[in-house]
């Protein structure tokens, strides 16, 4: 059981003259049981590349590993459903494939169309729902009648509903307000510890990806430009600073603490400790 | 959905593309009004020679035809059906016991197909080398003449350039939203029926949902800039005729001018 990419390529509208190349040579592997970042510039084919994951795209050339199952260019893929069950997708603006008239129905659509019966189906829904903490006086509600932030929680849950084995996310803090975000982000965290899911998210946020992700994989004009653990991708800002991102809050205030004089170890990595750090060398230099 | 072909806009350096959109809307009519005069097949080859000569000359390629034309295939395939059950003029081409083929039935088929494939390589001849925006422009200013009689020139070019411009737009909605739902394990090729319908409900309501919200965010950034129908606006590209627009034109009438003579007189 793994994920992985080998030497592959994507390209859109092949033979016409809108023909365009969003992936090259992308070799990858994808750690299980883990929450990788996948960042980049808009353009640069993080949508195109975790499409690939449940085969709504196909690879041009090479081969991907999902789970047990292998995708390989050119051939028409087996067992697609099974496979779009076991890999959740999540797209970026979930809240637009919403469409029944009641939220739980819209949740307990993803499983039916898994054979799941109806009855059944309405339970992992709600469990769904629960996981996503919303109250059950919206089960019965129109999603239309939502906020932005609920819409969103009744689209991932009607993924979720499925229980899928990986969980992929496009942006799904997009539009948020922060605190929205926040929780968003430790409810995926919450899956992927508690729930064992494997969790793949793109994002622009650096703090996001610093706070809750253990691998970071970089895009650029659709190839990977690095792949990394998130500790070592943060061990200082000369990494960001290479790729042109701006670095999460704490690591500009270590540069910023180190340039004024002050000692910050390199293991100094959250702010209590940083504000510890620092009040001792105050008191000691009086 | 990325190959749908009819009606697109494909964005070539060609003197067709360059071309003054008055002027190729007005020769396409001319050119399309032609088709329908009985002129036989001398005047379906003239047509077609000039209309090819047009398209080579545009640098779209002839695939790109095809392509457009492969859609009409299967109702060209179930004409020549019926009329090879129904046509029993002309001579007997074949005769296999009760069955006979007439050559009406093969010629009136392939006069059908012949004016089908010049209509799309007209149309396409003008969709696929004019922007929407400078469609909408000429078809704007060959209506105005009609604002004596209250046509809303202006309103209906409007109506037009937003249609078009919603198109690409709507397309990309679809794909995203059949994506989003087959992640969500909808089967739209198989299936059962009652599996069918829902999986159809799944696209149309998101859909129409995201289509409203769109009409109504254009129409109050629309109001925001101070839109008003029926105002005076002015324009930020000014459409003149050249050289190649008049001989564009006056080829278009050539070929009517041809046709009727063939029809009619010779
Ligand atoms: N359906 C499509 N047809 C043609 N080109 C596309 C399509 N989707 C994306 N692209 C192009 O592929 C490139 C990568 O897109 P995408 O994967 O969405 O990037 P990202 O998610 O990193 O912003 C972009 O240049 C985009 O314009
Ligand atoms: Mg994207």
């Amino acid at each position: 059981m793994s994920i992985s990419f080998e030497h592959v390529s994507h390209i859109y509208s092949k033979g016409t003259p809108y023909e365009y190349k969003a992936l090259t040579d992308i070799n990858l592997e994808i750690e299980e049981g883990k929450m990788t970042a996948v960042i980049g510039q808009t353009g640069s084919g993080k949508s195109t590349l975790v499409q690939h994951l449940n085969a709504l795209l196909l690879p041009e050339e090479g081969t991907i590993h999902i789970l047990d199952r292998v995708i390989t260019a050119g051939e028409k893929p087996k067992k697609l459903k099974s496979l779009r069950g076991d890999v959740g997708l999540v797209f970026q603006f979930p809240e637009y494939q919403l469409f029944e008239e009641t939220v739980l129905k819209d949740v307990a659509f993803g499983p039916k169309n898994f054979g799941v019966p109806e009855e059944e189906a309405q339970k992992k829904a709600k469990q769904a729902l629960r996981l996503v903490g919303l109250p059950e006086d919206v089960y019965e509600k129109s999603p239309l009648e939502l906020s932005g932030g609920q819409k969103r929680r009744v689209a991932i849950a009607g993924i979720l509903a499925m229980n899928p084995k990986v969980l992929v996310l496009d942006e799904p803090t997009a539009g948020l307000d922060p605190k929205g975000a926040v929780s968003m982000m430790s409810l995926f965290w919450d899956l992927n510890k508690k729930h064992g899911k494997t969790i793949l998210i793109v994002t622009h946020d650096m703090e996001h990806v610093f706070h809750y992700c253990d691998n970071v994989v970089v895009m650029a004009d659709g190839r990977v430009s690095l792949h990394t653990n998130v500790k070592e991708f943060f061990k200082d800002t000369s990494l960001c600073k290479g790729l042109n991102i701006l670095p999460p809050a704490l690591l500009r205030m270590k540069d910023l603490l180190k340039e004024n004089g002050f000692d910050v170890p390199e293991d100094v990595m959250d702010e209590t400790a940083l504000a510890k750090c620092i009040a001792r060398q105050v008191k000691k230099n009086g | 959905m990325g190959n749908i072909t009819l009606g697109r806009y494909i964005p070539l350096d060609s003197p067709v593309h360059k071309m003054d959109p008055r002027a190729k809307i007005m020769a396409m009519l001319l050119v399309l009004i032609s088709i329908f005069f009985p002129a036989g097949w001398t005047g379906y080859a003239i047509i077609f020679v000039a209309v090819a000569g047009v398209i080579i000359l545009s640098k779209l390629s002839f695939k790109f035809i095809w392509k457009a034309m492969k859609p009409m295939l299967f109702m060209l395939v179930f004409l020549l059906f019926i009329n090879i059950f129904f046509t029993k003029t002309g001579d007997l081409w074949l005769e296999i016991g009760n069955f006979t083929i007439y050559s009406d039935a093969i010629l009136n088929t392939l006069y059908i197909a012949v004016r089908l494939l010049l209509m799309i390589m007209i149309t396409t001849a003008l969709t696929a080398t004019t922007k929407p925006l400078d469609m909408t422009l000429g078809i704007e200013d060959l209506l105005t003449p009609f604002k004596k009689i209250h046509v809303p020139a202006h309103e209906i070019a409007m109506l037009i350039s937003i249609a078009l411009r919603f198109i690409p737009d709507l397309i990309e909605e679809t794909e995203r939203i059949i994506k989003a739902q087959e992640s969500r394990g909808v089967d739209l090729r198989e299936g059962k029926f009652s599996e069918k319908i829902m999986a159809i409900l799944s696209l149309i309501v998101p859909l129409f949902v995201s289509a409203f919200q769109r009409a109504e965010d254009l129409a109050n950034a629309m109001e925001a800039r101070g839109y008003a129908p029926g105002e005076k606006r002015t324009r930020y590209k000014v459409l003149k005729m050249h050289m190649r627009d008049y001989i564009l034109l006056l080829g278009a009438a050539a070929i009517l001018t041809g046709m009727i003579l063939l029809a009619y007189f010779l």
